[in-house]
């Protein structure tokens, strides 16, 4: 039924009806190399962005498209067979609960930050790790991120669940993307590229309104390696100056038809109209509790004072 | 001493005579069992036909066979209409309105269950952070349809089985997730006369004592159970389709490489050759895997919203996502209640305050409440 679907649409000439599935601006996969707002200027922008209304003549209040790329947790598994709408608000419900008693902020593979657990077994019984975010994933309240950085010449990587209550305090020290979604290479490269100080101060960014996008062109070190890098696009490593035979046998195993498979890439994501619907939920009470932080920090300072 | 005469001496001897046909019993004490019986098999249900694509031969006809009906639309409304009117919104039944004598609870009632759907699975922790796999059960709407006494239940062809050398009880006919009665035949609709609700896309029986009877159109929700009791969860497991022998029945199979031709996911030998001359009934082979009946004992409840009418279970369930499953008071003894649960079902309170949304286990970390700190 899909296929005939999909041959209808081609048949008319009109690809309108997949543009709001349009994988290029949709998938996590492919790299956008346009600077992301921030959630300072996403709310700004938000409160003008208000649809022009649905008949009953009420406007209808929708979330920044950045979003989806801020808080990628809350969009569900895409997977169809265990997709239930019931659940899904559920577990929104709770995260935002969650979310209303720490601050998880906005944070990207690339930016250096701060995690602060509680650990019967440190002196303090809490534990802070700084480190390179490497990777994210999981959706829901199964979110997380895995941070790492080399202590004492030792490499160190630790998988932090966002919403575990253990979690005291997730600082953003620095907040930056990098070219590849996925920095799993930092293992085979360099150690000073993965090496950050402990003690690291947050860094405070002159322009607000823009996430930054670190050009930076990692060095690897010499083979043996963990994963065929020259297999993966990597934008984000220096030239890899592999004999030809690997780039060779790289082209044989490529699949270059998948940026063009529309199906792969429905299947991969969730419909724009749910995302909408989604983050619009989101996005009110997000809001909400940002305001609720804001007073409560210049009530802080004012006491200070 | 011949392999084959040490295996006389092991069985008892017994004359044999041309007529007579006499089942040799084995000595099957531990050490012979390991030195000779190592092609033991479970014998006792390998006949037993597991699944069918048909509903028992008692039942009704359910599902109407479709044929393109070229009804005008305006037809179709009034018969949209006919609906509505012959199933009115009743109003919400309070627990004074039925005509239940308030029957005590004791330790050996058997409450009715609950018909739900397994809606996933999420992550919650307890209180000293320790992470805990929850599965999500929604409680559909569920009424009663009918109430089966034990006299009349141990004459049907289940009951009669069930409790042939016990005393009978009775039976809860519970149905769940109403459905536009044009799906089903006349027959199924006439199961939903007497109640006069809306025909049910799923119907269970729930085995209950005589004093924990509902009378027919009783609402079943969330509040039956208690946060913290122990719950059996009974479905049908996912079903594989057919799969071979590594997958269901966790054989090892053959070497990947080192030379193995056509050796890499098969069973390899099935019988000696020598003992008996054949294969054995029960040789695990390639064969349909899932779907089959399955409990789930002893699942301890850890949240309930009432809102949401949505039961949180600690561990899994049987069978895929948003599959239907039955709940039922647990069987285990130890984890039964101590104290009255509400009986025979939960009614919202009369005086019309609006109970507690969303109850908590005490081990639980509740969402909203500050870290944890160790």
């Amino acid at each position: 039924m899909l296929r005939r679907a999909v041959l209808q649409t081609f048949r008319q000439g009109l690809a309108q009806s997949f543009f709001k599935r349009n994988a290029v601006s949709l998938s996590e996969t492919t790299v956008t190399h346009q600077p992301i707002e921030t959630s300072n200027e996403a709310d700004e922008k938000s409160v003008s962005k208000q649809k022009p209304g649905d008949e009953s003549g009420n406007t209808v209040v929708v979330a920044p498209p950045e979003f989806r790329f801020m808080y990628p947790e809350f969009l569900p598994d895409p997977a169809m067979e265990r997709r239930n709408r019931l659940k899904e608000k559920l577990e929104r419900i709770d995260m935002l609960q969650r979310r209303s008693v720490v601050e998880i902020p906005e944070f990207y593979t690339g930016s250096v930050m701060a995690v602060t657990v509680a650990d019967a077994n440190s002196p303090n019984k809490f534990a802070r790790f700084v480190g390179i975010c490497i990777q994210r994933g999981g959706s829901g309240l199964r979110a997380w991120f895995i941070l790492r950085n080399v202590v004492d010449k030792q490499g160190v990587e630790i998988l932090y669940e966002m919403y575990c209550p253990l979690i005291q305090k997730i600082e953003v020290l620095r907040l930056e993307r990098r070219l590849d979604e996925s920095l799993l290479y930092l293992r085979d490269a360099l150690p000073e590229y993965s090496t950050f100080p402990l003690d690291m101060e947050p860094e405070r960014r002159l322009n607000n309104s823009v996430v930054p996008i670190n050009p930076l062109k990692v060095k690897l070190r010499p083979r043996p390696w963990l994963e065929r890098w020259e297999r993966q696009n990597l934008q984000g490593v220096e030239d890899l100056n592999l004999p030809q035979r690997f780039y060779d046998k790289a082209e044989k195993v490529a699949k270059p038809w998948e940026k063009y498979d529309l199906m792969l890439q429905y299947r991969k994501t969730i419909p724009a109209e749910e995302q909408e619907k989604i983050f619009a939920d989101v996005h009110s009470q997000l809001q909400q509790q940002e305001f609720k932080r804001k007073m409560r920090r210049r009530r802080g300072t004012d006491n200070e004072q | 001493m011949s392999t084959l005469g040490l295996l006389r001496t092991l069985f008892n001897s017994k004359i044999v005579t041309p007529n007579a046909i006499q089942l040799q019993s084995l000595n099957r004490s531990p050490f012979l069992v390991g030195l000779f019986f190592n092609h033991e098999q479970v014998r006792t249900m390998s006949r037993v036909k597991r699944r069918t694509t048909h509903p028992p031969y008692w039942h009704v006809l359910k599902n109407n066979q479709r044929q393109d009906e070229k009804i005008s639309s305006d037809n179709l409304r009034f018969v949209r209409e006919v609906i509505q009117d012959k199933y009115k919104n009743k109003s919400p039944i309070k627990g004074s309105d039925l005509d239940i004598e308030k029957k005590e609870w004791d330790p050996k009632t058997k409450r009715s269950g609950v018909i739900a759907r397994n809606i996933g699975v999420q992550h919650m922790w307890e209180k000293d952070g320790k992470k805990v796999v929850c599965t999500v059960l929604h409680v559909l709407d569920n009424h009663v349809i009918r109430y089966v006494p034990p006299e009349e239940y141990a004459k049907s062809i289940i009951g009669a089985k069930v409790f042939r050398n016990r005393k009978p009880l009775g039976c809860l006919v519970v149905g769940a997730e109403a459905a536009n009665p044009d799906r089903f035949t006349r027959q199924y609709c006439s199961l939903f006369n007497e109640v006069g609700l809306l025909p049910k896309k799923r119907l269970a029986r729930f085995i209950v004592t005589p004093n924990a009877v509902l009378p027919p159109c009783t609402p079943l929700t969330a509040g039956h159970f208690v946060v913290g009791q122990a719950v059996d969860v009974y479905g049908k497991t996912i079903d594989y389709g057919f799969q071979g022998v590594v997958k269901r029945w966790g054989f090892k199979g053959g070497p990947a490489s080192h030379g193995a031709t056509k050796f890499h996911r098969r069973g390899g030998t099935i019988g000696t050759g020598r003992d008996k001359a054949r294969v054995w009934p029960g040789q695990k082979m390639p064969g349909h895997m899932g779907s089959e009946r399955r409990f789930c004992r002893g699942l301890k409840i850890v949240r309930i919203n009432m809102k949401y009418n949505v039961i949180y279970v600690k561990g899994t369930v049987p069978g895929p996502t948003n599959s239907i499953v039955q709940i039922f008071d647990t069987l285990l003894p130890r984890r039964k209640f101590t104290e009255a649960p509400p009986h025979p079902t939960y009614f919202p309170p009369e005086d019309g305050t609006l109970p507690q949304e969303d109850i908590w286990d005490s081990n639980m970390h509740v969402f909203g409440s500050p870290s944890i700190s160790v």
